[in-house]
């Protein structure tokens, strides 16, 4: 600590300083939990010496399991997505808690707007509004449950930037004001049978492509552009960065609306991908999706994360669901894992921080 | 203008003194489909009869609060309660709240239904029934598609927590454990917790395994249908597989009719509701009720569809 720094003013690109890049570290976790499910793929005798990643039947046309790696992907992709708005937010110091209600209540006021007028030759059993809300254009559900996500996000911006109040609590409102209206909206009742435009935005590999255009946008955005450099600067001194000229206020609010709008695209997929919006959708949504960020190195204190880490702790999340399924073990083990990954994550970001630390 | 409004405001006093019950209700989740068709059978019953108000509460699958409720009813003077019980293990807490005021379990089999007070009731469908209706049809549906000599299957389960879960499942392993229907093996089991998404990506995990399977039989038709959207995706045709569900839910049925789905199990959602309301107003008036009331489960195949396309 006491060392005088070399240089001029200390400021000097010193390489033995550099720190390994923490994002480096996620992935040979990745690798390492990856592993471990091969190794019990190999040793446990009702496995049959089956491989999570790799096509032990000659199925493809490739080393790999092709199926399990897409479904590995596909299975997290609509969370990830709400991950890179929630990473964003934490980055500028603050959290999102309301992400999994603002997917449900979008879901619920987009489809309604999606819905086809006959199914299977008869009228739609589920319809919400008359003959005028069928069979439009699939555009005008996008903008509407857009829109959802957006007045959702401006109310959590501009309560925190300009009432002051902690972002836990005034997103923690949304939350269970947005679940409210999710379940008024059509009474509980939920809403299916949309038009075939519509389902496209869901089938197949498209949340996937959805992700990865969102998450290559997101991390050029975070990292190159004014917007990406201010949300640091709040998210690291909320005063300094005040004092250097950033409007805060204004910043925050716009951090919080591309949240909730990217909350809203993702339940336009969810909705799209299941042919179904049901009020519980969504549910713990924004726990998985600050889980995502924090286990990809995504600080809670603000400053500090990278949208490469939260896909990283994304991929994860998405090799424990299959790998418990592929070593066909229940639930509960993978809550159980789920939960000491989460922790353990934190734990290990905290002690090469300080390690760091006293290294300068 | 005062006065007008002094006048609305006793009126409408006078209108609430007029209603003779008072019943009050806590449903485990307003956001399941199925206890909201129940839920929807008890409002419509109770606007239907002269002189009964029926007011709803969320318990927000929480135990805790719905015990709150409970005792704000009996606080509030109601003349009965309604429990769509969150947690089946906590009967005995919920029979408790409610003390002498007449209190009906609906739906959701608490586990002190054998010990229940004469002031107390249970209205629901039995669950014996539904799975075993399932996962019969099912096995019968196999023979006749000449797989009686070895049938591979998965199981979907609801909600590990929850006793229709586990007691569908059950009934599952009893069916396939009888000697017409062992030919039926299951490769695996597990939780997509009732939910369509979950047994979607469930159901893709499980494809990508590339095993061959004859069926799949599920806790409710949400992950039945969860299940066939993601082998319509994998390319697999549904005319090959038998999928069983529970519910007869308006989706489930549009599914039956396009052909994925073989069996679903038709329980009357909005029979329970309405059968709640009446159970809970015969108990305020001190009429003798049966402490069980069972509206029975009813099988739905292709056959016989088009009688229950306007149920639930």
């Amino acid at each position: 600590m006491a060392e005088t720094s070399h240089g001029t003013g200390g400021l000097t690109f010193d390489k033995s300083k550099r720190a390994w890049p923490n994002e480096l570290n996620i992935f040979i976790a990745l690798i390492l939990i990856i592993c471990i499910f091969e190794a019990l793929g190999q040793l446990l005798p009702y496995m049959n010496g089956q491989s999570l990643l790799f096509d032990t039947k000659g199925r493809f046309d490739s080393i790999f399991n092709e199926a399990r790696i897409k479904i590995i992907i596909l299975q997290v992709s609509i969370i990830g997505i709400i991950a890179l708005g929630v990473t964003q937010v934490i980055i500028a110091g603050g959290i999102d808690l309301s992400s999994g209600s603002i997917v449900g209540a979008s879901a619920m006021i987009a489809m309604s707007f999606a819905q086809t007028e006959l199914v299977n030759g008869n009228p739609n059993p589920k319809a919400i509004f008359g003959p005028w809300a069928m069979d439009l254009p699939a555009i005008i559900p996008v903008i509407v449950g857009l829109l959802c996500g957006m007045l959702a996000g401006i109310i959590n911006g501009v309560l925190i930037a300009y009432t002051r109040i902690p972002p836990f609590i005034a997103t923690l409102g949304m939350m269970v004001s947005a679940r409210g209206v999710a379940k008024w909206w059509s009474r509980g009742n939920p809403i299916s049978f949309p038009t075939e435009d519509y389902a496209w935005i869901g089938s197949g590999m498209m949340p996937v492509i959805w992700f990865v255009l969102l998450a290559v946008l997101f991390h050029i955005i975070l990292r190159y552009t004014v917007y990406g450099k201010h949300t640091y600067a709040i998210g690291s001194n909320e005063d300094a960065a005040r004092m250097s000229g950033i409007k805060v206020a204004r910043h925050k609010v716009l951090v919080y609306t591309i949240a909730g709008m990217l909350a809203s695209f993702a339940a336009i997929i969810l909705s799209a991908k299941n042919l179904t919006a049901q009020s519980g959708m969504g549910l713990v949504y924004e726990l998985d999706a600050i889980a995502m960020a924090v286990i990809g190195g995504v600080s809670l204190a603000g400053g500090r994360g990278s949208i490469i880490g939260t896909c990283l702790g994304m991929l994860i999340f998405g090799v424990i669901i299959s790998g418990f399924t592929y070593l066909k073990l229940d639930a509960f083990y993978q809550e159980m894992v789920k939960g000491f990954i989460i922790v353990a994550a934190v734990v290990l970001d905290q002690w090469r921080q300080k390690k760091a630390a006293a290294k300068t | 203008m005062k006065k007008t409004l002094l006048v609305v405001g006793l009126t409408a006093l006078m209108s609430t003194a007029a209603v003779a019950q008072e019943l009050g209700a806590s449903i485990a989740r307003f956001d399941d489909n199925f206890l909201t068709v129940m839920r929807n059978g008890m409002t419509d019953h109770a606007e239907s009869l002269d002189g009964v108000s029926l007011q709803v509460e969320d318990a927000n699958d929480d135990i805790g609060r719905q015990i709150d409720q409970v005792k704000n009813f009996v606080a509030a003077g109601v003349d009965g309660i309604i429990v769509n019980i969150v947690d089946t293990s906590a009967g005995a807490a919920v029979s408790e709240a409610a003390g002498d005021t007449p209190l009906v379990y609906v739906n959701r089999e608490p586990d002190n239904v054998n010990e229940l007070p004469p002031t107390q009731a249970f209205v629901a469908s039995n669950e014996i029934e539904s799975g075993t209706l399932e996962a019969f049809q099912i096995c019968r549906n196999l023979r006749a598609a000449g797989k009686a000599g070895g049938a591979k299957g998965y199981l979907m389960n609801g909600q590990l927590s929850n006793q229709a879960a586990v007691q569908r499942s059950k009934d599952v392993h009893d069916v396939i454990g009888m000697d017409m229907c062992n030919f039926m093996t299951l490769i695996d089991e597990q939780t997509a917790n009732w939910s369509r998404d979950e047994a979607q990506s469930l159901m893709t995990n499980w494809l990508s395994a590339g095993e061959e399977f004859d069926f799949v039989i599920a806790n409710n038709d949400e992950m039945a249908i969860g299940a066939i959207q993601a082998m319509k995706a994998a390319g697999i045709d549904m005319a090959a597989v038998e999928v069983g569900g529970v519910d007869a839910t308006q989706d489930a049925l549009v599914a039956m009719q396009a052909g994925e789905l073989d069996v679903t199990v038709f329980q009357d959602a909005f029979g329970q509701g309405r059968g709640s309301v009446d159970t809970a107003i015969a108990l305020s008036k001190g009429e003798e009720v049966d402490s069980k009331v069972y509206i029975p489960f009813k099988l739905v195949t292709p056959d016989n569809i088009d009688s229950f396309l306007d149920k639930n």
